[in-house]
């Protein structure tokens, strides 16, 4: 009776835990947004996005966002990097894509590397925030232009927003890194 | 360098105390890339074996490095644990031309790795030797050491020489970053 009892003790109160990975080209401002969460959601301050050095290998960040235990991956974007990304796929909840709105000139290397990322199988099922980032600098694509740039619509079947963010001012992260902490923890209960 | 590398620890910590392992197999550099910090010659840096008591403590102004070889020495090992606590980052130096010994490197780094006390040090590794023939690169090097298993801990990887002095100011600038956070 009383292992019941303690079980459905832990049951209740054990937390829902997720890991989400963060994808994007160098310089699309992965590790800025890393930080700023830090800000937004662990009220310690990260570090200053004058500072943050081209990541080479992966930051890792904790934080609870509504309840849910998340874990952050954010691994390198650089070319010779990138073949650490799928090393991530299969442990994955949920996926950030994050996109620089303001370099035309890498739209379509970054659209490469998107549709690349979504052929694969493992992360065929995991809901998906495609970050339309750095909203902050003149000129920036909107999220509705990023979206028709990339082909949204050819993404179906799984939770999916496309979100226009600036990580640099923290503008527009909460509202999009809360819907998916919210679906990866629908999915993840689903699943118990 | 030397000089370089002392202004970025004086200015980015302040009066912090910081504690640093050095970590990796006999003859991969430890002892060199110390000296590159202290040092401030630029020529280059000959050393010889650290044989006995292998743990070297070193104060650096407010940073505390303590250097250890890995893979053998098992009977001083349960002494090391006294330095774990508070460890900020661990530089883990390889020789990227010692291929062969590269599976003992992984084995005792994540051995290392697994120490309770230290799961919220972050890891800087050193793929040094690149002056040497056949030394292999970043990537293959970080795929050699189990690198992309890692999961709850913040890594990167830095090619250097550190008989040339080339790659440690960027891992050792890596690192204060981290470090230092926020907390600016």
């Amino acid at each position: 009776m009383f292992s019941l009892l303690a079980g459905l003790w832990r049951y209740l109160t054990s937390k829902t835990q997720v890991n989400v990975l963060i994808l994007g080209l160098d310089d699309a401002g992965k590790t800025t947004l890393l930080e700023q969460m830090k800000g937004i959601f662990k009220k310690v301050p990260g570090i200053p996005p004058a500072k943050i050095p081209p990541t080479i290998g992966l930051n890792v960040a904790k934080m609870d966002i509504g309840g849910v235990s998340v874990t952050f991956w954010d691994v390198g974007g650089q070319v010779r990097l990138r073949a650490l990304w799928e090393r991530y796929y299969a442990d994955a909840h949920a996926l950030i894509c994050v996109m620089d709105s303001a370099d035309a000139a890498r739209f379509e290397e970054a659209q490469l590397a998107f549709h690349a990322v979504r052929e694969q199988a493992e992360l065929h099922a995991l809901p998906l925030l495609l970050l339309a980032n750095k909203q902050d600098v003149a000129g920036a694509c909107s999220g509705g232009d990023i979206a028709a740039q990339f082909d949204a619509h050819k993404v179906m079947g799984v939770p999916f927003r496309v979100h226009a963010v600036s990580a640099l001012s923290g503008e527009g992260v909460n509202e999009g890194i809360s819907w998916l902490i919210a679906k990866a923890r629908e999915k993840t209960q689903g699943m118990t | 360098m030397g000089i370089l590398l002392s202004k970025v620890f004086q200015a980015v910590f302040g009066s912090k105390e910081v504690r640093i392992l050095i970590l990796g197999l006999d003859n991969a550099g430890k002892t060199t890339i110390l000296l590159r910090l202290q040092n401030e010659a630029e020529e280059d840096i000959q050393t010889i074996p650290t044989i006995g008591f292998n743990v070297e403590t070193l104060q650096y102004k407010n940073i505390k490095f303590q250097v250890w070889d890995l893979g053998g020495q098992t009977s001083i090992r349960p002494y090391w644990r006294c330095y774990y606590p508070n460890t900020d980052a661990i530089i883990f130096v390889v020789d990227s031309a010692d291929t062969e010994r590269l599976g003992i490197a992984k084995q005792e780094l994540a051995a290392m790795l697994e120490e309770e006390e230290l799961k919220d040090a972050i890891l800087l590794v050193f793929a040094n030797k690149q002056d040497q023939p056949g030394s292999l690169k970043a990537t293959q090097v970080s795929e050699a050491l189990g690198l992309p298993e890692l999961r709850s801990r913040q890594w990167t990887i830095q090619e250097a020489s550190a008989v040339k002095g080339k790659g440690l100011f960027e891992g050792f600038d890596w690192l204060v970053t981290c470090i230092k956070g926020g907390n600016a």
